[in-house]
């Protein structure tokens, strides 16, 4: 297929977490707020001149720093961005919003504290104790937390409107997005899909990684032109997968899957479209905090959740999402040295396959994964296995 | 030359040839003591003698409760005076309460008595809790025990010896749990996997702590052992005034829960007799701090820190447990008045972060070989309020603060400034003059802020040891090496020389 007008754009708008978008929109006025988890509504990290940013720190090399402040036995990500901050690479921020939800990664933001090294003299940030269940009072406690220890903040110390209109406004905008990832996520259901994984998952992670508004017209562009967009004469996919897992923001992830024609219909993980990337229903008639509040945490899909009723909401949704994007099989990811995927992808591996009959593959990967042949091997395993089974019959033994 | 102490160790397994002489008065005590442990084991075993011996054979971790006398040995090498009366005073209670638990346990173990009625009825009457789960809310229900369902298969028998983690680690690993995580937590999905938790209780309560690994080892357990379970979620910021309505809230749903699966009602006033027992305790234990922080600090060590944590978390409001208390204050106080020191006190240090489980006695190597004496312990620093009982609302505030504050938690959760500042302000209020840090390779939370205590530790020039370990798992690090960082730091940083020299190095990886 012809390559997407702005393809080349969006690859070089990550190769920095300070990217062009980002640069502008400070420049503009806007407040970069930056945050690592779903925990943090995105959407409400975008009110008034507040613009979100998920961190992300591409190109990581040596991780020696973060060695002897966090050991090696932390994970990857969390590394990475602790030696970004330490190498002056996130002196763009103006707020880190953080929650206790994944200790290491809560860590960096203590450990940027502690050190000081934000160099920015408007920089603050705020840490949120959000609640491992969905009941009544966990989300008033979730209500509270996002209210005192982010909106709060972000009002005093710089000035960013947080009322109820400009919590509304965030989230048409952020709607405007999701509804442009909806139609496109639609294009990945289709027999020899118009948009490729590689494609999808750039796509994603500027969306998480650029202002909105800034981010916004590019995209409906490349929506108008996958619409149109002219597909390959025969579908070289040797079978779909659903990847599922942990922080993910290196697409040569997706490269390598895509290297051994595994086409990924879903992306069920951390800097992915689902969760993230699905319009948020707002009433006029509530509170619009709290609705937005409810519904990152009825969509959250951290395996922190510790309660039964999520547990299976977990599996579930992955299921749903197998029937749904018609995948072969189910690949779930994690990253090295993280607790929760860990235990999650060990057990699911073993449920989504016996319980659910969907061939599962499981995997820990480094953060950054560019040319592990390794992972490419596994996946290249991973896919005849998914072959065999079709010419078998659809996987009735897997 | 003069015989060191381990020249009396028999070669792998450092196990002594025979009992250490401490003098007429102390050795003849602590044979008595020990005789009084064997007595209460013998006593349980025939108790329900068949009952007991098929539990020994159908678990695993039995086994390691068979060695106990052996551990408190360990426990108790080299104290003299009133730290070793206060020792054997805290194990033996121990050993009481423990094997009246087993007792309990096993005959309501539908492993061991499949099908049986009278088993299901004692069933009715068991909560089962989370073992970081403090079992004072379970005194709300007079007419029900609750047992702390990971402490007696995991947690002591991970202390009593060393190598009963490894058979369930590895399950855990071969169940696909990648090998980085903590080993507490996989011990406990080993156990899961394995189907070697008794069958016990009417309901369980799990919870959030103390960190990421045990919230998903809970998933694990629940899916094998198949109660009812509800996951009581406590706050992470304890700190925060804000999130205490959130933490009450909880509770209250927790009494919910346990009343609707026991079928009792929760009785209040039995509650406020608990945290009123419970708040003698505590205050015995600042009293034992205050001892602490003199010139003759009168008990340290294991003996002190696993009494507190299983007093914390599994016999708070307890009387017989404050009586023992009382009694043990008494000796110390005794001791400190009369000004007598036994030992060879060359430097006072505070431990900070989890200690081994599979080197529990390692403090007592530390003042025998290098005459450190671990003056200030983190482990036994947690549930330190005292609960306003005055009120339902008080009390609840009160229970959630002790429970938020549990055992590790009160430190490792709640920002990285609780245990740094802590750490800064123990060092004072103790008078000492180094930090032996515990760098517990894989726990995420404190390893990702170790750059931070070796920064502030050389910012305010106070000298730190940094003793590598695994929690529980000695295939990891292992005993000797944990000896060898030490070692290695008191020769070449400080430049002294052992006090003695026998227990520098030697080889007890066979050891239980």
């Amino acid at each position: 297929m012809k390559d997407l007008k702005y393809i080349h754009f969006f690859e070089d708008l990550l190769e920095q977490a300070d990217n062009e978008l980002v640069r502008q929109e400070r420049e503009s006025g806007g407040v970069a707020v930056g945050y690592s988890c779903y925990y943090l509504p995105e959407a409400l990290l975008n009110c008034g001149k507040a613009f979100s940013v998920r961190l992300r720190a591409p190109n990581t090399g040596s991780l020696d720093i973060s060695q002897y402040y966090m050991t090696s036995f932390i994970c990857g990500y969390t590394r990475a961005l602790f030696e970004r901050a330490f190498e002056g690479g996130m002196n763009f921020l103006d707020f880190y919003a953080s929650s206790d939800t994944c200790q290491q990664m809560v860590r960096v933001v203590e450990n940027i504290r502690e050190l000081e090294l934000i160099s920015n003299p408007r920089f603050s940030w705020g840490i949120i104790d959000a609640p491992l269940k969905l009941t009544p009072h966990g989300l008033r406690l979730y209500v509270e937390q996002i209210r005192g220890h982010i909106l709060q903040p972000l009002a005093e110390r710089c000035g960013v409107d947080v009322s109820d209109a400009a919590i509304r406004a965030a989230v048409e905008e952020h709607n405007e997005m999701c509804a442009i990832f909806e139609q496109i996520a639609a294009l990945r259901r289709e027999d020899n899909p118009r948009v490729t994984p590689r494609e999808f998952h750039i796509l994603s992670l500027v969306s998480y990684a650029c202002p909105t508004a800034r981010i916004l017209p590019y995209l409906r562009e490349t929506l108008d032109e996958l619409l149109v967009r002219e597909r390959d004469a025969s579908d070289r996919w040797r079978a779909r997968v659903i990847v599922v897992g942990s922080e993910l923001d290196d697409y040569a992830f997706t490269e390598i899957l895509e290297n051994c024609r595994c086409y990924v219909a879903a992306d069920r993980y951390c800097f992915g479209s689902i969760p993230g990337r699905q319009r948020i229903p707002l009433r006029e008639d509530a509170d619009a905090l709290e609705q937005v509040c409810r519904w990152y945490l009825e969509t959250n899909q951290c395996p922190r959740f510790m309660s039964q009723e999520k547990i299976l909401q977990r599996r579930e949704l992955v299921s749903e999402l197998a029937k749904e994007y018609r995948a072969d099989g189910v690949l779930y990811e994690q990253a090295k040295f993280c607790d929760f995927w860990g235990y999650e992808r060990t057990l699911n591996t073993q449920v989504m396959r016996e319980e659910y009959g969907l061939p599962t593959l499981g995997i820990d990967r480094e953060y950054v994964v560019r040319g592990s042949g390794q992972l490419a091997t596994r996946i290249q395993a991973f896919m005849e296995s998914l072959e065999i089974k079709k010419l078998q019959g659809g996987g009735e033994d897997a | 030359m003069r015989k060191g102490a381990a020249d009396n160790y028999r070669k792998g397994t450092a196990i002594a040839r025979h009992r250490e002489w401490r003098g007429w008065r102390d050795t003849v005590y602590d044979y008595g003591q020990w005789c009084r442990l064997w007595g209460t084991l013998i006593r349980w075993l025939f108790s329900h003698l068949i009952q007991n011996v098929k539990a020994i054979f159908r678990y695993r971790w039995m086994f390691s409760y068979l060695t106990v006398p052996s551990f408190f040995d360990r426990l108790c090498f080299g104290l003299r005076g009133a730290a070793l009366r206060a020792a054997r005073n805290n194990l033996n209670y121990l050993a009481r309460d423990v094997t009246r638990t087993l007792t309990t346990i096993f005959s309501a173990d539908l492993h061991l008595h499949p099908g049986s009625k009278k088993a299901e009825a004692l069933n009715r009457r068991i909560l089962c809790f989370d073992e970081l789960l403090p079992a004072l809310l379970g005194k709300g229900f007079p007419n029900c025990k609750t047992i702390l369902f990971q402490e007696y298969p995991m947690y002591l028998p991970s202390l009593i010896n060393q190598h009963s983690p490894v058979h369930y680690i590895s399950q855990s690993e071969l169940y696909g749990l990648p090998a980085d995580v903590c080993p507490l937590p996989s011990f406990e999905a080993g156990l899961a996997i394995e189907d070697d938790f008794p069958k016990i209780g009417c309901c369980m309560l799990s919870s959030n702590m103390p960190c990421d690994g045990s919230i998903m080892t809970s998933m694990i357990q629940e899916r094998r052992i198949g109660l009812p379970t509800q996951p009581l979620n406590v706050p992470l910021r304890w700190k925060r005034g804000e999130v205490q309505d959130y933490a009450v809230a909880e509770i209250l749903s927790a009494i919910a829960f346990l009343e609707e699966h026991s079928g009792e009602r929760f009785d209040w006033d039995a509650l406020r007799d608990a945290c009123e027992i419970w708040n003698e305790q505590n205050k015995a234990k600042f009293e034992k701090w205050e001892l602490n922080r003199t010139a003759i600090p009168p008990h340290t060590g294991a003996s002190a820190w696993l009494y507190r944590i299983f007093e914390h978390q599994a016999v708070c409001g307890e009387r017989e447990a404050l009586e023992n208390d009382r009694r043990v204050n008494a000796l110390l106080r005794e001791q400190v008045a009369a000004g007598i020191c036994p030992k060879t006190i060359r430097h006072r240090a505070v431990v900070w972060n989890t200690p081994a489980n599979n080197y529990a006695n390692f403090n007592n190597w530390l003042l025998e070989c290098w005459g450190i004496d671990s003056v200030c312990e983190m482990i036994d620093i947690h549930g330190t309020g005292l609960i306003d009982t005055s009120s339902r609302e008080s009390m609840l505030r009160g229970v959630a603060e002790m429970i938020e504050t549990s055992t590790m938690r009160a430190h490792t959760k709640g920002g990285s400034e609780l245990m740094l500042d802590d750490l800064w302000e123990k060092y004072e209020a103790y008078h000492a003059d180094m930090i032996l840090m515990f760098d517990q390779i894989s726990c995420k939370g404190v390893g990702a802020i170790s750059g931070l205590f070796e920064e502030g530790a050389r910012q305010r020039g106070i000298r730190m040891c940094t003793v590598r370990q695994d929690l529980m798992d000695p295939t990891s690090i292992t005993r000797r090496e944990m000896r060898n960082d030490v070692n290695v730091f008191m020769q070449t940083v400080v430049n002294e020389t052992p006090l003695d020299p026998s227990l520098v190095d030697f080889d007890d990886d066979e050891s239980w």
